[in-house]
């Protein structure tokens, strides 16, 4: 059976895509999954450093796509896991020197070998995010309690609905639980109900966040995190696996039981 | 300071505007529905009661708003004078 082939996007920038998808890939990695995560930001790649694994990059995306090695050269294994594994964007190449066909070529044949083919998309909704989306069956939203980011996740989730991307799911990264008691954040409620997407998750505001990223070392190897447990419990969802949303960073679900995860 | 001005304003906590201001921002995007747009729907419909009644043409206001689960274009027009004959009008 094929493996799943999952984009992570915002159209804002600096969301949370590539924590999200470190922190993702490494959970359904530790669940034995084989998972491949692929950085489609060709000219700001990051993803690499957020899994602390800058100093083996030899070949990127775009030499796989080129035909400049075999995607196995590409392909650099994870420090303590086996059998995750990511493939870099190019650092010093145009967004464009890749197409959707190819990025959806590789994807399926990807998708041959591995349970979770994971995609960190670029910002936007230029060519790297039409790039990035290809061959996906399903996207993860990620967006943050602003105003801003929800009004950009409203128009990527257009975006991939047109492009009939069968499975979308939200994240809401980055809440602050004392600013929503406060009233001075927008809620998970209200969020959904503007957005109309069921949710993956919710991931508190948290400093641990920025010291995993300092070391190179995704979050969710962290067990005493709560951020790190959001994570965790997204990936578990994404897995198919029933995990009420009360057990995250927000304890009032109440009347959101509907937009519950199945 | 944040307290004094939201008293002022008595607009309630930030989270609620942020709330309500997205609704409107959402369902302008999603319908796409562009200002110019708007004001022809209004001149039509600044002209098709023109028929019937004289209206006070600065005061119209054509706004699209979100109920729970409808949408609605809700038109505010100051009435002047509705013409006698009105229905032969046309
Ligand atoms: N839950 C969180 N709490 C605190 N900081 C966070 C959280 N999530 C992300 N951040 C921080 O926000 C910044 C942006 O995160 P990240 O790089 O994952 O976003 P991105 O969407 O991939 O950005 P870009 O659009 O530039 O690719 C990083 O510095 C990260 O440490
Ligand atoms: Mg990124």
């Amino acid at each position: 059976m094929a493996g799943r082939i999952v984009v992570v996007t915002s159209g804002k920038g600096g969301v949370g895509k590539t924590t999200t998808v470190a922190n993702l890939g490494t959970t359904l990695a530790k669940k034995k999954y084989n998972v491949v995560l692929i950085d489609t930001d060709i000219g700001l790649r990051n993803l690499d450093v957020v899994m602390g694994l800058e100093n083996r990059i030899v070949y990127n995306l775009v030499d796989i796509i080129e035909g400049n090695c075999r995607k196995e050269q590409a392909m650099i294994r994870d420090r303590k896991l086996s059998n995750l594994c990511m493939i870099p964007a190019a650092q010093t190449r145009e967004k464009n020197s890749i197409t959707e066909e190819q990025m959806k070529a590789l994807c399926v044949e990807l998708s041959s070998e591995f349970d979770y083919v994971i995609i960190d998309c670029p910002a936007g909704i230029e060519q790297g995010f039409k790039n990035a989306i290809a061959g996906a069956d399903t996207a993860v939203v990620v967006t943050t309690p602003e105003v801003s980011a929800i009004r950009d996740a409203d128009r990527v989730i257009g975006l991939l609905e047109a492009a009939l991307v069968k499975k979308i799911n939200l994240i809401i990264n980055r809440l602050n639980a004392r600013m929503v008691k406060k009233g001075d954040m927008m809620s998970t409620e209200d969020i959904i109900a503007l957005l109309s997407v069921p949710l993956l998750g919710v991931v508190p505001e948290s400093e641990d966040v920025v010291v995993s990223t300092n070391r190179g070392v995704p979050l969710v190897h962290d067990r005493s995190s709560k951020a790190g447990a959001a994570f965790r419990s997204m990936a578990a969802r994404l897995n198919g696996e029933s995990i009420p949303l009360d057990g995250d960073s927000q304890g009032l679900f109440g009347r959101m039981k509907r937009f519950i995860w199945n | 300071m944040l307290g004094i001005l939201r008293r002022i304003w008595g607009d309630g906590a930030s989270g609620q505007v942020a709330r309500k201001r997205m609704q409107f921002v959402l369902m302008h995007d999603r319908i796409d529905i562009t200002p110019d747009v708007m004001e022809a729907v209004k001149n039509d419909i600044i002209q098709v009661l023109s028929r019937y009644m004289e209206i006070e043409g600065g005061s119209v206001k054509v706004d699209l708003e979100q109920g729970k689960d409808f949408m609605a274009l809700i038109s505010n027009v100051q009435v002047k004078r509705v013409f006698r004959n009105s229905k032969n009008s046309d």
